[in-house]
C-alpha cells in the first residue's frame, strides 16, 4: 500500500490546497455509494483512507459529509470504523447533516455483533451535538443492559459523555442510578472501573448544585463501596487500579485496624511494574496514615525503595514524573532520606530536568553527617562543561552553605570556584558569596580577600556584577582599591545596560564615600552626575535622592545607606506550608510536578502571565473560530479565552455572522481613557526633571493623534527597509503598549483573489517596508501580525490585521512606540493594503 | 478526578500532525499550534517534558523521529499519562513489527486510529494488552520490509473476551513446540576512582521472557536461594555481609505475577502473556561482584594528540568466558585519525557515536587484553571548551544459552 499521505507532507494547515482533490473524492464517493459490485469495499477503503489522511493533516473535508454517510451502509468493519471516526470529527460542525448519521448508528447499535454494537454506541456518544441527545438515551439505556461486557464498558463511558453534552438529559434518564447498580454488580472489572470514573465525575460536578449529588459522592467513599472495590482490586487492569486507588486514598477509615488492613491488602501493589499504580498506592498509604505519626514515618521507609526503583527504570520522562513525587516527599521529610543521598547523585546521561530535581533533593537532604560528601559530588558537577548544570550545582552548594552545615569547608570550596576563572562559575559564585555574607558576616575576611582579586571587567552578568558592586560598597574599608574600582565603573556609566547594576553602583559609591570620603569623592561626583541624567526613572530618582540627602546632611545620608544591620537569618523565598500541604493532598497529579496547587493552573484567574502569548501562538485558531462559533460549545469558549482577549472575540465573531454590519472600531472607547491617563501623568510629573517636557509631548501627541482631524499634517513618514524585530520583543511590546489606533480598511477584490496564498500579501507589504512576524487562518478569515520601524530612529509600529476575504474588509489595530506618528503610519499601511493585488 | 489525557497528538520533527485524537472537549482542536509555537520552535524543547501553556498542560515524549504529545486541561495524573504513552508505543510496535517512526505511522494511520479508539475512552486508559486487542482490531499492521517476523498469524475470531481473570492472555493458544526463552539484562552503572577502586556501583536488571506455550500454563520461576529481599533497615543492622547472598534492593513484577505468592513463598508464579514481555525488574546497590575491571589511562598530549590505553581484566573463573564483548571508549568530537594496537579482538573508530569500539568475540576469564590507541585531533580555535570525558561503556553476554521446555503441565 502506498502511503496515502506521502504527497501531502508539506502543506501547512493554513493553505487550503487540495480543494480540487476533495471534490474529486466527492465524485468518486458518490459513484461508489450505490454500487454493489464486488471489490467496492476495497476501493471504498482506499477512498476513506484518503479522506482521513486529509482530515489528519488539517485539510477541511467536511464537504464530503453526506457522501461519507451514504457510503457507510456496509458490513465491512474497517470501513465502519473509519466512517465513525470521520463522523465523530465533523458532526459538531454539521449539526444538520449529522442527523443523517443517527439513523445508521442507531441501526448498528442493534447489530448482532457486539463489537459493532459497541463501536456504534461509542461513535453515537462522540457526536457532541446538543440537539441530538434525545437519540442517545435509548441506545445508551439498552447498552448498559447489554449482555456483552464490551458494550456495557462503552456504554458506561457513554453516559459520562452524555452528561458533558447535556447534564439534564443524563440526570432525567436516571443513568447514574443504573451506573451505580452496574458498578456494584457487574462481573467485568473494566465495566466496574468505567462506571466508577463516570460516577465520580458526574457526582462531583453535580455536587455544587444538588445536595443529593454530594450525598451520592459521599456514598462512593463509604465503607461498603470501598471494601467491595478493594476486594476486587486484582481483577482490575493496571489503569483501572489507579482509579480505584485514587478513590481509596480519599477514604477515611474509622479506626487504625482498618488502616492496617487496607495497607496489608495493598502492600504488594508497591511491586507493580506500572509506576502509576505504585504512585497511587503510595498516595493511599500516605493519606491513610496522616493521623498516625509513627506509622506515617514507617510508610516513608517502606515506599522509598519502590519509588527509587521506578525512578531508575523506564524513560527519562517517566522517571521525571516519579522523581517529582519523590522530591515532594524529600522536601517534607528530608531527615528520612538523609542516608539515601547517593541515590540522588546525577548520572552522566540523564537529561537536565532530572538532574535539576536531583540537585534540589541533594540540597534538601544535606545534614551534618553527609554534607562533606554531597558537596564534594556537587563540586564535580560544577566543573561540568554543561553550563546550566554547573550553575545549578554552584547554587546548590550555596544553598547548603546557607543551611548552616559545615560552612567552613564550603566557603573554601566556593572560593575555589572563583579561582576556576570560568565566567559563568565566577558569576554564580559571586551571587552566592553575597548571600552568604549577608547571613554570616563573620566570613567577610576570607571572602573579601578573594573577591578583591576579581576584576570587574571579567564579570558581565548583571546579577553577578550587582553582587560584586554590593560587596565593594559594603566592605569598602577592607578592600584597598574599592574606591578606584567604583570610580572606573562610574566613569563607564553608559556601558552599563542593566538598571539593577546602576542602582547598586549608586548605593555602593555612597557607602564607600561615607567611609573613605577623600578617595571616593571623585567617583561619587561621576556617579551622581551620570545618575541624574540617566533615562531610567528609578536610577534617576535614586541619584536625585542621594544628591539632596548629601546636600542636607552627610550624616543622615550615612544613616540611610549604612545603618547598623543584623545578619539575615532566613531568606524569604520559601513556600508557605499551607501551599505545601495542598500540593501534598494532590499527590499523584500535575500539581506535584508544577510544585503548585491545582487551582493555580486550572483556574482562569490564576493563569495571568500567559494570556497574551497565547494570542500570538494560536493565530490560526483565532481565525477559524469564526467558523466554528456557530456551535459555540465549551471547547470554543475555552479555546478562545485562551487565545483572544474578549474584545477580539467579539470582532472575529462579527464578520462570520454578517460581514457588512460592522460595529464601530473600538478606539473611541479607548482614546479618552488614554488621554485622561496622560493628563494625570502630566500633573504628577515634576517640572524640574530634564526629560519631562518630552514625555509630555509624547503623551499629548497621542491624544491629538486619535482625534478625527489631526492638527497639523505630520512630516512624511519614512520606514526602515531592513527592520528587524524578534518575536519575543514583539510579544512584549504588544503586551505593554496601548492600542493607539484601531480602524477598518478595505482590500481590493483583486487583492482578495491573490490572498489564496497569504505569502503574496506578505511580499507586497514587505515592498512597503512593513514586515510580517506571524500569520495564520483559513478562508475567509486571515490574521496577520506586522511590524515596521521608522527610518531614522528605532521606533516601531506593531499591527494586527484581520482580513475577511468574503467581505473584502480589513480590520487593523496599531500599537506604536511613538504614538505621535501612528496616524501617519496608519495612512501608509492602508494605502499599502488597498493597493495590494494591483502591483 | 484525574484523567490521563484530553487529546493526543503524534507530530513529526517539523511539527506536522501525523495523528491527532481528541478524547475530551475541554481542550481545543488546535492546541498543537500552541505546542509548536511555544515548545518546538523555542529552546524549551527538551528542557522539561511537562509544560503549561495557558490553561493546558502538555506532556511530550520523543520516540525515534516522532513526538507524542498529550494535552490536558485538568489536574491530570502525569505518571499514568507517560506510562500510557510508553505502553501504547509498545503496542504499536507489536503491530508494525518492531519499528515505530514517522513512516510506520504514515503507513498505518488507520490502524493507529482504531487502536487509539480502543485503548483510551474519554481520557481514561482502557485495555492495552496486545493479546486482547488483537481480538477486535481486525487489521494487520503494515510491516516494514526489513522486519523478520512473519505476518501470517491466524485471523482471530471476533468473539469478545475483553476482560476476565486473565486479561493479558487469550484462550485456545496452540503451539507445536512449547518454548520459553529467558533473558536477563542488567545494566551496571559504575564509578571508579583513578586508582581503580569502585566508588559507586548500582545495577538495574530485568528478566525478559518470550513464551510460546499452549493453553493456560501456570509457570513458576524459582529464584536462587541466595537471593534475599530484605528491607533496608534490616540490612543495615547486620554487622557483616556474608559474601554469598545477593541482596536485591527492590523488585517489581509484570502484572501477570501473583504478588502475594511471591511474598510468602519467594517463587514467582504467573500465567504468562503470549510472546515477549518483561517479567520482572530489580535493583541492587550493595555487594555487586563485577566480572570485569576496566582500567583506562587517557593522556592529552598537547592540543592535537591523545593517547588512550585501556586494560580490561576479567576477574571470573578461568574456565568461563563472556561472549560478544563490546567496549565503547568515547573520544572528542574533533577526532581526525586513530591508530590502534590490541592484544585481542578488533577495534575501530566509529565517527557517528564519537567512540572507539573494541569488540572481542570470546573473552575467557582471568585474562587482561589491552588496547592502546593514538588519537589525532583537528585543532580548532573555537573549541575552547574542555572535553567532557563521558563514561566508557561495555556490553557482553553470559553463556547461558536457552532452555527448551517441552514438558510443561
Amino acid at each position: 500500500m502506498a502511503p496515502p499521505a506521502q504527497s501531502h507532507r508539506s502543506p501547512s494547515p493554513s493553505q487550503p490546497s487540495g480543494k480540487g482533490e476533495v471534490s474529486d473524492l466527492k465524485m468518486q464517493l458518490r459513484q461508489l455509494a450505490g454500487s454493489r459490485a464486488p471489490g467496492t469495499d476495497d476501493s471504498k477503503r482506499e477512498l476513506f483512507k484518503k479522506v482521513i489522511s486529509y482530515m489528519t493533516i488539517g485539510i477541511d473535508v467536511s464537504s464530503v459529509f453526506s457522501e461519507m454517510v451514504m457510503c457507510s451502509a456496509t458490513s465491512d468493519i474497517v470501513l465502519k470504523k473509519m466512517c465513525y471516526l470521520y463522523v465523530g470529527n465533523y458532526a459538531r460542525y454539521n449539526p444538520d447533516l449529522s442527523l443523517l448519521t443517527i439513523n445508521f448508528l442507531q441501526r448498528d447499535c442493534k447489530d448482532e455483533d457486539p463489537m459493532i454494537r459497541g463501536l456504534a454506541l461509542r461513535s453515537l456518544c462522540t457526536l457532541r451535538v446538543a440537539n441530538l441527545v434525545e437519540y442517545l438515551v435509548g441506545p445508551l439505556g439498552s447498552g448498559l443492559k447489554d449482555g456483552n461486557s464490551y458494550v456495557r464498558m462503552v456504554a458506561a463511558v457513554g453516559v459520562l459523555k452524555l452528561y458533558h453534552i447535556s447534564s439534564s438529559t443524563c440526570m432525567d434518564a436516571d443513568f447514574p442510578v443504573t451506573l451505580k447498580h452496574l458498578m456494584l454488580n457487574d462481573p467485568d472489572a473494566q465495566v466496574v472501573a468505567n462506571c466508577l470514573c463516570a460516577l465520580q465525575e458526574i457526582w462531583s460536578l453535580e455536587a455544587t448544585t444538588s445536595e443529593e449529588a454530594s450525598r451520592e459522592r459521599e456514598v462512593l467513599l463509604s465503607k461498603p463501596v470501598i471494601y467491595y472495590l478493594l476486594n476486587r482490586i486484582k481483577e482490575f487492569s493496571e489503569w483501572a487500579q489507579c482509579i480505584v486507588l485514587e478513590l481509596v486514598s480519599k477514604y477515611v477509615p474509622t479506626d487504625s485496624n482498618e488502616i492496617f488492613d487496607i495497607m496489608n491488602l495493598l502492600e504488594d501493589r508497591l511491586q507493580h511494574a506500572n509506576g502509576a499504580v505504585v504512585l497511587a498506592t503510595v498516595k493511599v498509604f500516605l493519606q491513610l496514615t496522616l493521623s498516625l505519626t509513627d506509622t506515617h514515618q514507617q510508610v516513608y521507609e517502606r515506599i522509598k525503595a519502590p519509588l527509587l526503583t521506578q525512578v531508575s527504570s523506564g524513560s527519562p520522562e517517566q522517571s521525571y514524573a516519579v522523581l517529582s513525587h519523590l522530591h515532594l516527599l524529600v522536601m517534607r521529610a528530608p531527615i528520612l532520606f538523609s542516608t539515601d543521598y547517593k541515590h540522588f547523585y546525577c548520572q552522566y546521561n540523564e537529561p537536565f530536568y532530572v538532574k535539576k530535581l536531583k540537585l534540589e533533593m541533594l540540597t534538601a537532604v544535606a545534614n551534618e553527617s553527609n554534607t562533606y560528601e554531597i558537596v564534594t559530588e556537587l563540586c564535580e558537577y560544577a566543573a561540568n562543561v554543561d553550563i546550566p548544570m554547573a550553575r545549578e550545582s554552584i547554587r546548590a552548594v550555596g544553598k547548603i552553605a546557607l543551611q548552616q552545615y559545615d560552612v567552613n569547608a564550603i566557603v573554601d570550596r566556593l572560593l575555589q570556584f572563583l579561582e576556576m576563572e570560568k565566567d559563568y562559575v565566577t558569576a554564580e559564585t559571586l551571587v552566592l558569596v553575597k548571600d552568604l555574607l549577608r547571613k554570616y558576616p563573620q566570613w567577610s575576611h576570607d571572602c573579601i580577600a578573594v573577591v578583591g582579586n576579581i576584576s570587574s571587567k571579567n564579570v558581565q552578568e548583571p546579577k553577578a556584577k550587582a553582587a560584586l558592586i554590593w560587596m565593594l560598597g559594603e566592605y569598602a574599608q577592607d578592600m584597598q582599591d574599592a574606591p578606584y574600582v567604583l570610580e572606573s565603573l562610574a566613569e563607564n556609566w553608559d556601558d552599563e545596560h542593566s538598571a539593577e547594576v546602576r542602582l547598586h553602583l549608586l548605593t555602593a559609591v555612597l557607602k564607600c564615600f561615607v567611609r573613605r570620603p577623600p578617595e571616593t569623592q571623585k567617583a561619587l561626583g561621576a556617579a551622581l552626575a551620570a545618575g541624574l541624567s540617566d533615562f531610567h526613572q528609578d536610577v534617576h530618582d535614586r541619584a536625585l535622592f542621594y544628591y539632596r540627602l548629601l546636600q542636607y546632611k552627610v550624616s543622615v545620608a550615612e544613616g540611610v545607606v549604612n545603618p547598623p544591620k543584623q545578619a539575615v537569618s532566613v531568606f524569604a523565598d520559601t513556600q508557605s506550608s499551607e501551599i505545601k500541604d495542598r500540593i501534598f493532598d494532590e499527590f499523584n497529579s500535575l500539581a506535584v510536578v508544577y510544585q503548585k496547587p491545582s487551582y493555580m493552573f486550572t483556574d482562569k484567574e490564576h493563569r495571568g502571565p500567559f494570556a497574551f502569548s497565547e494570542e500570538l501562538g494560536n493565530l490560526s485558531i483565532g481565525a477559524e473560530s469564526a467558523e466554528n462559533i456557530v456551535s459555540a460549545q465549551r471547547v470554543d469558549a475555552n479555546d478562545q479565552d485562551l487565545l483572544l482577549s474578549t474584545s477580539e472575540k467579539e470582532e472575529s465573531r462579527g464578520p462570520s455572522n454578517n460581514g457588512s454590519a460592522y460595529s464601530a472600531p473600538s478606539y473611541d472607547s479607548s482614546a479618552p481613557l488614554v488621554a485622561s491617563h496622560a493628563q494625570s501623568e502630566l500633573v504628577s510629573l515634576d517640572q524640574t526633571l530634564p526629560q519631562a517636557p518630552q514625555a509630555i509631548d509624547d503623551l499629548l501627541g497621542l491624544s491629538f493623534a486619535v482625534t478625527p482631524t489631526p492638527a497639523a499634517s505630520p512630516p512624511p513618514l519614512r520606514l526602515n527597509a531592513k527592520a528587524v524585530l524578534d518575536p519575543n520583543t514583539f510579544q512584549q511590546k504588544w503586551r505593554q503598549l496601548p492600542v493607539s489606533i484601531s480602524q477598518e480598511g478595505s482590500v481590493t477584490p483583486q487583492g482578495v483573489a491573490a490572498l489564496t496564498t497569504p505569502q503574496a500579501l506578505l511580499r507586497h507589504m514587505q515592498g512597503h517596508f512593513i514586515h510580517c512576524i506571524a500569520s495564520g487562518g483559513q478562508a475567509p478569515n486571515f490574521k496577520f501580525f506586522f511590524f515596521a520601524q521608522k527610518a531614522e530612529e528605532s521606533s516601531t509600529f506593531l499591527v494586527e490585521c484581520i482580513i475577511n476575504s468574503s467581505s473584502c474588509k480589513a480590520q487593523i489595530k496599531i500599537k506604536a512606540d511613538d504614538q505621535g506618528t501612528s496616524h501617519a503610519f496608519v495612512a501608509l499601511f492602508q494605502s499599502a493594503l488597498s493597493s495590494f493585488g494591483m502591483s | 478526578m484525574p484523567v490521563a489525557a484530553s487529546a493526543i497528538y503524534f507530530l513529526n520533527l517539523r511539527g506536522d500532525v501525523l495523528i491527532n485524537r481528541l478524547y475530551r472537549d475541554d481542550v481545543g482542536g488546535n492546541m498543537v499550534d500552541a505546542f509548536r509555537m511555544h515548545i518546538m520552535q523555542t529552546k524549551e524543547l527538551g528542557t522539561c517534558p511537562v509544560r503549561q501553556i495557558g490553561g493546558c498542560s502538555f506532556f511530550y515524549m520523543r520516540i525515534s523521529n516522532v513526538y507524542i504529545v498529550i494535552v490536558v486541561s485538568s489536574n491530570a495524573n502525569v505518571a499514568c499519562a507517560f506510562k500510557f504513552v510508553v505502553e501504547a508505543v509498545a503496542l504499536f510496535k507489536s503491530y508494525f513489527g518492531g519499528s515505530f517512526d514517522e513512516d510506520a505511522i504514515r503507513n498505518n494511520f488507520v490502524l493507529i486510529y482504531e487502536l487509539l479508539d480502543e485503548i483510551m475512552d474519554f481520557g481514561y486508559p482502557q485495555n492495552l494488552s496486545p493479546e486482547i486487542l488483537k481480538l477486535y482490531i481486525t487489521q494487520e499492521g503494515v510491516r516494514s520490509p526489513f522486519s523478520t517476523k512473519p505476518a501470517d498469524k491466524p485471523v482471530p475470531n471476533a468473539t469478545l473476551q475483553v476482560t476476565g481473570a486473565v486479561g493479558w492472555r487469550r484462550e485456545g493458544l496452540v503451539y507445536k513446540k512449547n518454548e520459553v526463552f529467558l533473558d536477563i539484562v542488567e545494566s551496571v552503572n559504575l564509578l571508579m576512582s583513578s586508582k581503580g577502586s569502585v566508588l559507586r556501583c548500582d545495577v538495574t536488571g530485568k528478566i525478559l521472557m518470550k513464551c510460546f506455550l499452549s493453553g493456560m500454563p501456570d509457570l513458576k520461576l524459582g529464584l536462587n536461594d541466595k537471593i534475599g529481599l530484605e528491607k533496608e533497615s534490616q540490612l543495615k543492622s547486620r554487622p557483616t555481609k556474608s559474601g554469598k547472598t545477593i541482596e536485591l534492593d527492590d523488585v517489581t513484577f509484570h502484572q501477570c505475577v501473583n504478588l502475594t505468592r511471591f511474598n510468602s513463598e519467594k517463587t514467582v508464579s504467573f500465567v504468562p502473556p503470549d510472546g515477549e514481555f518483561e517479567l520482572m525488574k530489580y535493583r541492587i546497590t550493595e555487594g555487586v561482584n563485577l566480572p570485569f575491571r576496566v582500567l583506562p589511562t587517557i593522556k592529552e598530549l598537547g592540543r592535537t594528540r591523545m593517547e588512550v590505553n585501556v586494560k580490561v581484566k576479567s576477574v571470573f573463573g578461568a574456565k568461563m568466558f563472556a561472549l560478544g564483548v563490546v567496549i565503547k571508549i568515547p573520544v572528542p568530537k574533533q577526532t581526525a585519525k586513530t591508530s590502534f594496537q590490541v592484544t585481542s579482538g578488533r577495534a575501530k573508530y566509529n565517527a557517528s557515536i564519537d567512540c572507539l569500539v573494541w569488540k572481542i568475540r570470546k573473552f575467557p576469564g582471568q585474562t587482561e587484553p589491552t588496547l592502546s590507541a593514538e588519537v589525532e585531533l583537528i585543532s580548532t580555535i573555537a573549541e575552547k571548551k574542555s572535553w567532557t570525558r563521558p563514561p566508557i561503556q561495555m556490553e557482553f553476554q553470559g553463556n547461558m544459552g536457552y532452555i527448551n521446555m517441552s514438558q510443561i503441565p
